[in-house]
């Protein structure tokens, strides 16, 4: 997760220690005061959802699944997660809101000392849920809009999504809970960005993520409605200049990327043309303490039968079933020799990417990309949009922290 | 004779999600036993060896495929030990 906000205009937020370790230079409260050891857990608390969305990578269905973890079965796996010291428990699904027992998992969460968090499609929230789930402990609720009315509920094959969204998004600003926008940018939906951005502004939304389209679950099938690499960059380069407007006006949105660091590499580029060699310097130190691409590491996902994923949309790949062996032993088990070279991947990068000036603070980028298009984890993601002469280039900027 | 008391039988289905699962073992060497590597998802045993190819080829010297669902599991930790087992999603 790469912030915009943060890196271009100096924006302050709670995830500044855990995303950079830059908890003592920030003024806002923080999640963690040094850079977490420990992976975020994402976890598909269920594969039912009210909505079918063609991108979804956890392949959602309409439809209850068997396998789904019980009340007591999802608690002690909260307590081994708890335990293991991983810093967030991010409840997503599915559609985690359709789980009766959520706002008991979420304040069984909070009081193990997760940091509960939410990942939804809005349309279940109602008044009384968000207070509930505020009541329970919830720390943040990250809320799925993919484009305009039209746009959104085409993509969510339900007419009516992007209203009832808004609306769960109203009722959780309603209720005090920190709430923010999820938004994953492919072909069909980029022209919207700046709409929707404008819109939830006025509604109150302060926080929006922006998320490249990974190829997991149904995002493996639509990957022709991914954007080309040139037009990624033109969507990313938007999203800084909108964010720049915004800080401009003394609005201070957090504006955020997820799943494409050569957004990165981008970034210090654009900063240099921008601000200057001071600024760009600035952010590449940042983003190096950020550590690029998190699979295997920094992120890790749980899916509602108790497989363990590299990331959130590696769903094709378990490193083991916590049904079986608690989490924390599966994720440090470097005895998996792929799950050791993710996190050695200097190592065994290809092509382009073994001699990118910006290897640092990106790390090849997607290894699911990369595996689902040439079977090569370790090949080049397929969505870099960086030019040969960045790659190949010697931005004055780069090497001054590593040196 | 050793003490099986202790351990139970972990129930789980086919742990699909929604594709089928497949236990993935590697041997690294000639010389060492085979490891347990994770599962992949597959709709069939060729499928399931090509994906895990993909993954281990460079780290590989054998590689065995098996069910998910056929593995008999028995352990003496469980996730599901007492409390509430009813189904949790709302109709």
């Amino acid at each position: 997760m790469i912030s915009i906000s943060k890196l271009l205009c100096n924006l302050d937020a709670e995830g500044d220690g855990l995303r950079y370790d830059a908890a003592s230079e920030s003024s806002k409260p923080q999640i963690a005061d040094e850079k977490q050891r420990k992976p975020v857990v994402v976890w598909n608390a269920t594969r039912r959802c009210n909505l079918y969305c063609s991108h979804c990578y956890a392949a959602a269905e309409t439809t209850p699944a068997t396998g789904e973890f019980t009340t007591a079965e999802a608690k002690r796996f909260l307590d081994e997660l708890a335990d293991y010291g991983a810093p967030v428990i991010l409840f997503s699904g599915g559609e985690p809101l359709v789980r009766s027992d959520l706002v008991e998992l979420v304040a069984h969460a909070a009081d193990r000392g997760l940091r509960p968090v939410l990942s939804s499609n809005g349309t279940l929230l109602t008044p009384e849920k968000a207070t509930a789930l505020r009541d329970a402990g919830l720390e943040y609720a990250g809320i799925s809009v993919d484009g305009l009315p039209e746009r959104n509920d085409r993509f969510r094959g339900h007419d009516g999504a992007f209203d009832a969204a808004v609306s769960g998004i109203e009722h959780c600003l309603d209720a005090g809970l920190k709430t923010g926008l999820r938004y994953t940018i492919t072909e069909a939906n980029a022209a919207d960005l700046e709409g929707v951005v404008d819109l939830l502004v006025d509604v109150g939304v302060d926080r929006f993520c922006f998320y490249h389209l990974d190829y997991g679950g149904r995002g493996g099938e639509i990957i022709d409605a991914d954007l080309s690499p040139s037009a990624k960059r033109e969507a990313v380069s938007r999203l800084c200049d909108l964010t720049l407007d915004y800080h401009d006006r003394g609005e201070e949105i957090e504006t955020l990327l997820v799943g494409n660091y050569a957004d990165a590499a981008f970034l210090v580029e654009y900063a240099l043309e921008t601000f200057g060699e001071e600024r760009a310097r600035a952010v590449y130190e940042y983003l190096e303490r950020n550590g690029g691409d998190p699979t295997g590491e920094r992120i890790a996902d749980v899916d509602y039968q108790g497989n363990v994923h590299p990331n959130q949309f590696w769903q094709g790949y378990s490193l083991g079933n916590v049904r079986d062996r608690p989490f924390g032993d599966i994720w440090e088990d470097e005895s998996n020799p792929l799950l050791s070279a993710l996190r050695n991947r200097e190592s065994h990068l290809t092509g382009r990417c073994s001699r990118c000036q910006y290897q640092s603070i990106c790390r090849g980028g997607s290894p699911l990309r990369a595996a689902t298009t040439s079977g090569d984890p370790f090949a080049p993601d397929p969505q870099c949009y960086l030019t040969d002469e960045e790659v190949d280039g010697a931005n004055p900027v780069v090497g001054d922290v590593a040196d | 004779m050793g003490d099986n008391s202790r351990r139970s039988k972990v129930e789980c289905d086919e742990r699909g999600n929604p594709r089928s699962q497949w236990e993935v073992f590697v041997r690294q060497r000639e010389s060492e036993p085979m490891c347990h590597v994770g599962s992949v998802a597959a709709d069939s045993e060729p499928a399931a060896y090509e994906h895990a190819s993909h993954l281990f080829d460079r780290y590989a010297v054998d590689v065995w495929i098996c069910p998910a669902a056929e593995v008999g599991r028995y352990s003496a930790r469980t996730l599901s030990a007492g409390g509430d087992e009813s189904r949790v999603s709302e109709p």
